[in-house]
């Protein structure tokens, strides 16, 4: 059994009448990557920042290390072993790359050679540009760099993509998938979907603060996403009425495809074999649920690209 | 000792902003320049241009003794620049045209007709008006002492003294004076030809002065405008980049999340005022050495800064700097940073008595300005 490195219990944050938080209560085990998953306004940052001694907790108990969040003698030992990516992480501009983690690294007492994480973040080429140089792919990794310098054992990256395109998010995703392998446990908070199920070991699913679910992808998807589906390009409603009688399950979307759910590989089969003997030549597709689907399901909403629930 | 990172950090930052380093130190410095050559007393100044009309001419058209002699004093003050109207023109029409499209400040000058006979009556009158009082004050001490013949005599006298005044004109209105209210200078060119006129009075009437003049400077050195307005500009800034310059940087920085990342390290607040707050001394420090480099070299004014005056520069950073602090954590948003370090910097600019003597001002106003730091 792993440690616990976090561990919030019934945690409760108040904004006059808004309660952000509502009773959150999880764990994060050691060396695992844990995504926090909502939409915009669901108490991400919140429990975030709470976690990281940026903000008090109105109730309840929140501990990182063992360490409570609300006492103030844990708070320097708290800050001593995490690091830390905000949300729209920004550095003093006229400084340069290295300035600037330079200037990050120099408040810890432990901390790792500069020039070594500039290069474990492939930013050599950038080490003397000026922060405002830089890309918004390229922030964002001057901004992992900071949290890392300080070779915390906990890491929180607070929406490390977003904004980002495709390309520069990939690339900050490979250098997540790099902190894994130091050791490194990652505590992400996204609204991206993708992201938390290509990423994480566990995701909570948190709207309106609460949690709505806790769980590693596989057993999310398993537990509320739903079946296969098989997807017959252009088959018609002929081909979907006689599947339908076959298999139940059946509809006809838009553009004439055929959706067929099956319950397991040997249904799936079954309904290949039933296409081969009627002669059926199209493109057929598997589609697997994912964790969009299990959010579907249990908000009853999809987040947008810009993290608005709709 | 985080404080000295925050310290290195900052100011190379600062320094590297070509904004920030244009308004702290740049702007003060083109002040100095733009100030000095002003006041500074180098380079001359250029006569005030005035258009003299003189309508009082000789049968042959020439122009009277007098008020060619008068016209020459007015010039030889140096500071008008004499345009000469001819006669038959319509001054303030020829002014205009003599102006052109862009104009300038009308100022005109009329010699009236008579300025000769007035100025010789007015003189004869003043001398005969002289006499008569002479001799009747001396006929009123004396009287008991006369015989009547004496008595008689004196009394035609001043019959005759007074025959003679009362057929002298009294016009005496020869100088016409056109000046535009708006024009700054108007009054300083109102006393000159009051001046001169009054001059050109005392010496035809052979008066003398009583009371004699001199000037003696009070400070054992003399010195220029460029030596008040060095440290009185350096003083202004290092104020405005206390209050105006730090405050709105360090807002950026709180709007842009930069103290919120650096606030989840063992940063303490302590260690970040202070390191603005020095970062801000160090930069007021460049700032009076470039002004007293720069005085030295363009105005060659030599000031140089004892440990009293180090230690103000240093408090005076401390204190405005701080004060730039505490504003950055009451506003969110750099505009209002900025209008309130404006709000608050300019007034006690205004009543610091760098820019307008103190005494020019209201007595409560001098009150509050005492008050100020």
């Amino acid at each position: 059994m792993k440690d616990v490195v976090v561990e919030v219990d019934s945690l409760v944050k108040v904004y006059g009448a808004l309660k952000a938080v509502d009773g959150v209560s999880f764990e994060v085990f050691e060396g695992e990557v844990f995504a926090f998953l909502g939409p915009n306004g669901a108490g991400k940052t919140t429990t975030v920042e709470i976690l990281e001694c940026l903000r008090p907790l109105s109730a309840g108990s929140a501990k990182v290390f063992g360490y409570d969040v609300a006492r103030g003698g844990d708070v320097k030992e708290i800050k001593r072993r995490i690091g830390v990516l905000p949300q729209e992480f920004s550095a003093l501009d006229k400084l340069s790359v290295k300035e600037n983690i330079d200037l990050i690294g120099s408040m810890y007492r432990k901390k790792l050679d500069t020039l070594e994480v500039i290069r474990m973040l492939d930013l050599q080429d950038k080490t003397n540009e000026r922060f405002e140089n830089l890309s918004g792919g390229l922030k964002q990794r001057v901004g992992v760099a900071a949290a890392l310098v300080s070779d915390p054992e906990l890491v929180f990256l607070d929406e490390p993509t977003t904004g980002l395109d495709p390309k520069a998010r990939r690339e900050v995703w490979e250098v997540i998938e790099n902190m894994q392998k130091l050791g490194k446990t990652v505590f992400l908070t996204t609204h991206y979907m993708e992201e938390a199920q290509v990423l994480a070991d566990r995701i909570a699913i948190i709207n309106k603060g609460k949690i709505a679910t806790i769980g590693s992808p596989q057993e999310l998807i398993a537990m509320h996403g739903g079946l296969k589906t098989l997807i017959i390009r252009n088959g018609g409603k002929k081909l979907a009425d006689a599947l339908e009688e076959r298999y139940g399950s059946t509809t006809l979307g838009h553009g004439e495809d055929v959706f067929v759910k099956v319950d397991n590989v040997k249904e799936m089969w079954q309904v290949l074999s039933e296409l081969t003997s009627m002669n059926v030549e199209r493109d057929v597709e598997v589609k697997t649920p994912t964790i969009d689907d299990v959010f579907l399901k249990i908000t009853g909403g999809r987040i947008t690209e810009e993290g608005e629930l709709k | 000792m985080k404080f000295v990172t925050i310290l290195k950090a900052v100011t190379k930052n600062w320094i590297r902003s070509r904004a920030g380093l244009f308004f702290s130190i740049l702007f003060p410095i083109l002040l100095l320049l733009v100030f000095g050559a002003i006041f500074g007393g180098q380079g001359g100044t250029s006569a005030s241009r005035i258009f003299v009309q003189n309508l009082d001419r000789n049968p042959d058209g020439t122009q009277t003794s007098l008020s060619t002699g008068f016209i020459q004093a007015l010039n030889s003050t140096k500071i008008l620049a004499i345009v000469d109207v001819p006669t038959d023109a319509d001054a303030k029409s020829y002014a205009r045209d003599q102006l052109g499209p862009l104009g300038g400040n009308l100022r005109i000058l009329q010699v009236a007709k008579r300025f000769q006979d007035d100025l010789v009556n007015g003189t004869l009158k003043v001398q005969v008006g002289i006499s008569y009082n002479t001799l009747n004050m001396t006929y009123q001490m004396f009287a008991p002492y006369l015989n009547d013949t004496q008595k008689a005599a004196y009394q035609q006298g001043l019959q005759a003294l007074q025959q003679l005044n009362d057929t002298l004109p009294r016009g005496r209105t020869s100088l016409t004076l056109m000046l535009d209210a708006s024009d700054q200078s108007a009054q300083i060119i109102k006393n000159i030809v009051l001046n001169v006129a009054g001059a050109f009075n005392y010496q035809l009437i052979g008066a003398q002065n009583v009371i004699d003049y001199k000037e003696e400077p009070v400070t054992s050195t003399s010195h220029t405008g460029v030596d008040y307005y060095i440290p009185g500009i350096t003083a202004a800034f290092i104020m405005t980049n206390g209050l105006i310059g730090l405050t709105s940087n360090t807002t950026e920085f709180k709007r842009r999340g930069i103290i919120k990342r650096l606030s989840i390290t063992p940063l303490t607040k302590t260690d970040w005022i202070v390191g603005n707050v020095l970062s801000q001394t160090v930069l007021n420090i460049i700032l009076a050495l470039i002004m007293i480099a720069f005085g030295w070299i363009v105005f060659n004014v030599r000031i140089i800064p004892d440990a009293y005056t180090l230690t103000l520069i240093f408090l005076g950073s401390v204190m405005f700097s701080g004060m730039g602090m505490i504003l950055s954590g009451l506003v969110k948003d750099v505009e209002a940073a900025s209008a309130i370090g404006n709000a608050i910097a300019f007034p006690m600019m205004f009543l610091s008595g760098t820019y307008f003597p103190l005494e020019f001002m209201p007595s409560y106003l001098q009150t509050v300005a005492t008050r100020c730091p």
